[in-house]
């Protein structure tokens, strides 16, 4: 696709639709919140990119993404659950693996998913924003609005408690 | 050079000034405790780089033939405004399918967009020209 295409609504769902998801999941442990939210997120891209200015999408993107998870986070009284029913539906319906290694890795991602649920919000975030989602601690910064040192010491801490729960 | 601590995990992550990462490594060099702190951040950012991508579930999936949620007028019309809507709609859409039961007007954006210019006259306010952004960068473990 030439650089300069325009980007339509689609193009955006289609290429970010699923790390939204993931962002959100992983923030969540939820798949019913988290495929809400996509949908709100997709919806504000929808009704937003008539006034986007081009300059650093990702940023712009990913500022609307987490304004919605907030908003959304504001609005629910609930605590989100730590249940993982997509991951585990997703392997129990693979062809025969071997038992003891899907055992392990279920385990294994459920503890993960864990302690990065036991983080404090802004360190899950950057956390997440960093290691799932892929961005640079620049867009980080402009995604979350705060100093790019702020960034670095969240993705830090955030990676020694985890590292604390899991070993 | 004191314990760097925190640039350990900018580090792994190549978010370092060229001078800082020499002096990072100078000090690695020398420290054991350091090292093993940077083993444990590798650790941890490791483990949660291992977590897989999800697919999204069907429903909320934006890929092409699911591209819509479908569009649902919360005020209904009077059957005459929704097939007149559709009698429009078809003007400008061509192909696309129309559902326009009594009680709801339908329209999947899905098939409005498949007609790019369909869609363009209908919402020209959707098609900014703008650059596509660099996408996909991986995030994997580090070398
Ligand atoms: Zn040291």
């Amino acid at each position: 696709m030439p650089d300069d295409a325009p980007l339509t609504w689609e193009e955006v769902a289609r290429t970010y639709g699923r790390k939204i998801y993931n962002f959100a999941y992983r923030l969540t442990g939820n798949a019913h919140d988290a495929a809400d939210l996509t949908q709100e997120v997709l919806l504000r891209v929808r009704k937003g990119l008539a006034g986007y200015q081009p300059g650093s999408f990702e940023g712009w993107l990913w500022r609307i993404t987490r304004n919605a998870f907030l908003d959304d986070v504001r609005r629910r009284t609930r605590k989100p659950t730590a249940a993982l029913p997509d991951e585990l539906d997703r392997l129990s319906s693979l062809a025969s693996p071997a038992p003891d290694q899907v055992l392990a890795k279920v385990r294994l991602g459920e503890d993960i998913q864990a302690a990065l649920l036991d983080l404090p919000y802004d360190f899950r975030e950057a956390v997440v924003l960093c290691d799932i989602v892929g961005l640079s601690y620049d867009e980080i910064s402009a995604t979350v609005s705060a100093p790019i040192g702020t960034v670095r010491s969240r993705i830090h801490r955030g990676r020694k408690m985890l590292k604390e729960r899991l070993q | 050079m004191m314990h760097p601590s925190e640039l350990l995990s900018a580090l792994l992550d190549g978010e370092l000034s060229e001078r800082e990462r020499t002096q990072v490594n100078e000090h690695l060099a020398t420290c054991s405790a350091c090292e093993d702190e940077l083993n444990g951040l590798h650790f941890a950012r490791a483990a949660v780089r291992s977590l897989p991508l999800l697919e999204l579930p069907a429903g909320s999936r934006p890929a092409e033939e699911e591209l819509g949620d479908v569009v649902h007028m919360t005020r209904r019309p009077p059957v005459w405004i929704a097939a007149a809507a559709a009698a429009i709609l078809a003007l400008f859409v061509g192909m696309a399918t129309i559902l326009a039961p009594p009680t709801t007007l339908e329209v999947r954006l899905d098939q409005l967009s498949d007609q790019y210019g369909a869609r363009a006259s209908l919402e020209p306010a959707m098609t900014p020209r703008t650059p596509m952004p660099v996408l996909e960068r991986v995030a994997g473990p580090i070398e």
